[in-house]
């Protein structure tokens, strides 16, 4: 199956600054999540993929087309949410939906019914005839979507599409994301906001300082071979224990998180048993993306 | 009958045709004009523009009404060579659209640029050579539009009038359509791409338009001060620069006629010169442009 973005040895400078660094990625369809810090080359990425900027070394290519001599058919497959200002205050939101549709190649008439449709779908549909200018931030939020989607792309790259909502807002958004899988819409969604793309993707492209940090299913780095066990009493025999039989022990208060030897569970269990401690609650360890990311980011700046 | 109500109606994917790069060109085609008139926009957005096309079909008709009452009073030949005729209104249609082209061009350019709307743009199968076309384009539809209606309506008034009748007249002066349809590029190309070039470089319509017009008018004083009192060799070129001017001098070439005292004929140059210089400044401003949106795309 042909991946929908595939880059090799991808760098972009701006001037001294590298804001891209030697990127290989290979991501399959679906919702993926773009993470990093401000300034991490997420923007930048997006608009080496939607060949806005031209890269200063590598290749990129977006659903099989290679971006650099395919720049059209890719534009024509895709569609971009950016994250600033772009809508124009003096248009009414059908109107400028529909010539977004417009600019993508499809005819008129087709174009103002896909725009009433689109706009209905993102929650605008009493409010398509009012002009841009008097939308609220949210609005304005659900228009750039709406623009984004209303040519039915194959893939839609969504630039920090919750900035700037109230909680509520964010919310409505963030559903709007996760049904555009339904759609037949693969997403390529960036953001600070590591909880939104935990709950919404499927799969996590990590950047920091234009680097690539990790590239994997969401599942995966949820999950690690480490356990984490909760006992009744002092820790300390059982800790000793375990570190005297090869496991790695981090101790805090009552719960200890246990790495390596050849299985982890069978090692706690028979520490159990000879230590005479009484467990609480034993169980895999689930980290949240956040955690991920520091380590990960941290593990980097020691290398 | 049910009572159900469809709160969600979905999505439905796209099957239909898709135009692309030329879907897209037309798209902005369209969607200048609609700016440029105002048109699905707040009233006040229409209020110049549709003054200075009723400005612009009242002195046509005012043209053709006094050309139909000295034909039917019978002082023709005491009146008719006093009657602006087909280069003498070119006059009055430059002086519109330059006042359209300074209200226009700004409004087709900078509002994208203010408001981030490249990005939008520039996301889809569309290039900046094809923006900026799109964006010519559009003002050329409305330029030649005040061009060239009044001057085909005189064509046509003058063929009804004609005493040789109307079909015979039209075969006669076949010519002058050529030279109506040149002339007018002209006109257009040589202030459009001043306002284009003026345009991308300010971030405020109202500014844009006045440095436009301040530019239009004010170099040609200016220049003839320079030309009158320079005394360096090839002063004369500087004449070229009354921006303003250069179309009216291959107006007068084109039509056989003279209509002014033009700085550039005073200093004894050819009109093609006039021609050449609003080709190289057309030629100079697009590739600025094109070079400053080629960046922001």
């Amino acid at each position: 199956m042909t991946d929908l973005i595939r880059t090799s040895d991808l760098t972009h400078r701006y001037g001294d600054v590298v804001a891209l660094d030697r990127l290989d990625l290979s991501i399959p369809a679906g919702t993926i999540g773009l993470v990093g810090a401000n300034g991490a080359g997420k923007t930048t990425l997006i608009r080496v993929l939607m060949g806005m900027l031209t890269p200063t070394t590598g290749a990129a290519s977006v659903l099989g087309h290679d971006v650099a001599s395919h720049l059209v058919e890719v534009r024509s497959r895709v569609g971009y949410m950016p994250e600033g200002a772009c809508l124009p205050a003096a248009q009414t939101a059908a109107d400028f939906v529909a010539f977004a549709a417009e600019l993508a190649g499809i005819p008129a008439g087709d174009a103002r019914k896909r725009s009433s449709e689109i706009l209905y779908l993102v929650g605008l549909h009493e409010e398509r005839f009012r002009y841009l200018g008097d939308f609220s931030t949210g609005m304005l939020q659900r228009v750039k979507l709406a623009q984004s989607i209303v040519h039915d792309p194959e893939l839609a790259f969504l630039d920090e599409p919750a900035s700037g909502l109230d909680p509520e807002g964010r919310e409505q958004m963030l559903h709007l994301i996760t049904r555009l899988k339904d759609f037949g819409i693969s997403v390529v969604f960036s953001s600070h906001i590591l909880e939104d793309i935990e709950r919404t993707c499927e799969w996590v492209v990590m950047l920091d300082g234009g680097r690539l940090v990790r590239s994997a299913p969401i599942g995966s780095i949820g999950h690690e071979d480490a356990l984490t066990v909760e006992i009744t009493g002092d820790p300390a025999g059982l800790a000793a224990w375990l570190t005297g039989h090869g496991a790695q022990v981090e101790t805090a208060g009552s719960v200890l998180h246990v790495t390596g030897g050849d299985d982890p569970f069978i090692l706690v269990r028979d520490g159990l048993a000879q230590t005479g401690v009484g467990l609480r609650r034993m169980g895999q360890r689930a980290r949240t993306l956040e955690e991920a990311f520091i380590e990960d980011a941290k593990r980097r700046g020691e290398a | 009958m049910s009572d159900a109500v469809i709160f969600d109606r979905g999505y439905r994917g796209y099957e239909g045709p898709r135009k692309g790069r030329a879907g897209a060109f037309w798209a902005v085609v369209r969607e200048g004009i609609r700016r440029e008139l105002g048109l699905r926009r707040k009233a006040k957005s229409k209020v110049l523009p549709w003054l200075l096309i009723t400005i612009s079909l009242i002195s046509m008709a005012v043209v053709v009404g006094l050309h139909w009452a000295v034909q039917r009073f019978g002082v023709e030949q005491l009146l008719a060579d006093q009657l602006p005729s087909y280069g003498q209104y070119f006059d009055t249609a430059s002086t519109i659209s330059l006042l359209f082209i300074a209200l226009a061009a700004p409004q087709l350019l900078i509002p994208d640029r203010r408001e981030g709307v490249l990005s939008i743009y520039f996301s889809r199968p569309l290039r900046p050579i094809d923006y900026l076309g799109a964006k010519y384009t559009a003002l050329g539809f409305l330029i030649f539009g005040f061009f060239l209606v009044p001057e085909v309506a005189l064509h046509i008034s003058f063929a009804a009038l004609s005493p040789d009748g109307f079909f015979s007249y039209l075969g006669a002066n076949l010519d002058i359509l050529w030279k109506i349809v040149l002339v007018s590029f002209v006109f257009f190309v040589g202030y459009a791409s001043v306002a284009f070039g003026i345009s991308a470089l300010m971030n405020r319509n109202g500014l844009a338009s006045a440095v436009f017009l301040g530019v239009m008018i004010m170099l040609t004083p200016i220049v003839d001060a320079v030309v009158r009192l320079a005394s360096f060799s090839g002063a004369k070129y500087v004449s070229l620069l009354a921006l303003q001017d250069q179309p009216r001098i291959v107006r007068d070439w084109v039509f056989g006629i003279s209509t002014g005292d033009y700085v550039a004929t005073r200093s004894g140059l050819e009109p093609w010169m006039s021609l050449a210089t609003i080709g190289v400044i057309f030629l100079v401003v697009s590739a600025a442009v094109w070079q400053r949106y080629r960046r922001a795309s």
